[in-house]
């Protein structure tokens, strides 16, 4: 994968992303209530929690899928949004760069049905990106190859069992050389051997100088693939910090009752 | 006998032909307008289409054949029948594709937008590229019903006196006092469907390389 590890210029020191006391509600609920969360390059966050906690909306808020309503979201140099609560404005142009700064890795996929695997991988770096088709299409040769999915480049994605499906999405993020990848419950649908080889796979990502994000309630996963874990509570980050010791010696009383629970 | 039938026939795919060509792209901006997020507009293509659904094509075909006449007092030539009965024909069945359409666009599941969007594909991009080609294969079977009943909705056209294959058949019916004719006419409107269910069944299989 020596195009991706080119392809990544982050600077070390600076945050990869970062959201500064960030604000959502719907309808009159707050679902963030000012969480800051950081990723620096080569480092994996994961941002764990229990259901309604607020995790899919900070992941869909990150992504842009949805916006926040306060607080400051940047992407490298790149500040997205900026504003107190309820008066948040987005940069319309800083979106638009942004989104080429990130790759996410949906929970249910959501690859392209009606294009081959080669394509759903292509596709977007061409179209979007406008490079060059043959140079996209090595990259995304290389990609497959390395996912195991050499085989399948001409199938259509429904010919494929979710583990291979999953690993397409993951290859038509890659292929965008982002600096961030985000996973959505990267392992809810593996089973153990390939919940290891995701592990190892996120783990090599991260090790190329990747940022990578991810939203899980499996504590055993979480805890041995990321650098540090934010516990979300109810809108709010109630405890951060090296994933070992969050989740095996927490601090927090919300904390302990949700990992003692989680246990089972 | 069989030689004037074939001879208004050409006229009958005329009609066929040209109000698929019209009806099918009008009924992408229709739709388009139907979900527009521009209040005025989406109101007022619900209102095309449920005019347009709600009131007979014949009288449609009447209100486009004299409202030059009785609004603007203009004279149309004899020349106008065959572009009023298009222009009922096309409108009448824009109405309709539309909401075809509509329901097509509508039953595309949310991930294949927020996918595109995170890719970073802009809105036409995504429209063109990713919703459409997969909103084609969904509406295929309902679009077929609709051009199977438009090859036999042609013969409308006979009440503003289009000389198509039903006009023509009435008239020799009348002049000949036999119900051949119109037995004729009807195997030749059966053969017109056969031979459009397989074209239509020949696309589908040629979509069918991928489920979702």
């Amino acid at each position: 994968m020596t195009n991706s590890v080119e392809a990544t210029h982050a600077d070390a020191s600076r945050p990869a992303v970062w959201a500064r006391e960030v604000y959502k509600s719907f309808s009159g609920r707050t679902v963030l209530d000012g969480v800051s969360l950081k990723i620096m390059p080569g480092q994996v966050v994961s941002l764990i929690g229990p259901s309604g906690a607020g995790k899919s909306t900070m992941l869909r808020c990150l992504t842009m899928l949805d916006r926040y309503d306060g607080g400051t979201l940047s992407y490298g140099d790149l500040t997205v949004c900026s504003g107190d609560k309820g008066s948040c404005v987005y940069d319309r142009d800083a979106v638009k760069k942004a989104r080429m700064h990130f790759g996410l890795v949906f929970q249910s996929y959501n690859l392209f049905p009606h294009y081959t695997v080669l394509r759903n991988v292509m596709d977007a770096p061409i179209r979007v990106q406008g490079r060059d088709k043959g140079e996209v299409e090595s990259q995304a040769r290389e990609l497959l190859a390395q996912l195991g999915l050499s085989e399948h480049a001409d199938k259509v994605p429904d010919q494929l069992s979710g583990g291979q499906q999953q690993r397409v999405a993951i290859a038509r993020a890659l292929c965008m050389n982002p600096e961030v990848m985000y996973f959505d419950e990267a392992t809810s649908a593996l089973d153990p051997k390939l919940t290891a080889e995701m592990h190892d796979l996120i783990r090599s990502m991260a090790d190329r100088g990747m940022a990578v994000g991810i939203v899980t309630h499996e504590m055993g996963f979480a805890r041995t693939v990321s650098d540090r874990v934010a516990f979300l509570f109810e809108g709010r980050i109630v405890e951060e910090g090296q994933a070992e010791e969050v989740i095996n010696h927490p601090k927090d009383e919300r904390t302990r009752g949700f990992l003692s629970m989680a246990e089972d | 006998m069989f030689s004037m039938l074939m001879q208004s026939y050409v006229v009958t795919l005329q009609i066929f032909a040209l109000t698929l060509l019209g009806s099918i792209p009008l009924g992408v901006l229709v739709a388009l307008g139907r979900l527009s997020k521009f209040k005025p507009l989406a109101w007022l293509m619900g209102l095309y289409i449920s005019v347009l659904r709600g009131t007979p094509l014949m009288l449609q075909m009447f209100a486009v054949f004299f409202l030059p006449y009785y609004a603007f007092g203009i004279q149309t030539g004899n020349n106008y029948k065959f572009t009023a009965c298009l222009i009922a024909f096309i409108i009448n069945y824009s109405a309709y594709f539309a909401e075809i359409y509509r329901s097509g666009i509508q039953s595309m599941p949310r991930g294949q937008y927020e996918a595109a969007q995170v890719l970073g594909y802009s809105r036409s991009q995504t429209f063109f590229h990713i919703i459409l080609p997969q909103v084609i294969k969904r509406i295929l079977p309902a679009m077929g019903n609709e051009i199977i009943t438009l090859v036999k909705d042609t013969s409308l056209a006979f009440c503003i006196g289009v000389a198509e294959m039903f006009t023509t058949g009435r008239a020799l019916v009348a002049s000949q006092r036999t119900m051949v004719p119109f037995a004729i006419a009807a195997l030749i409107y059966w053969v017109t469907c056969i031979i459009i269910e397989f074209a239509l069944h020949r696309v589908e299989k040629r979509l069918d390389y991928y489920h979702d």
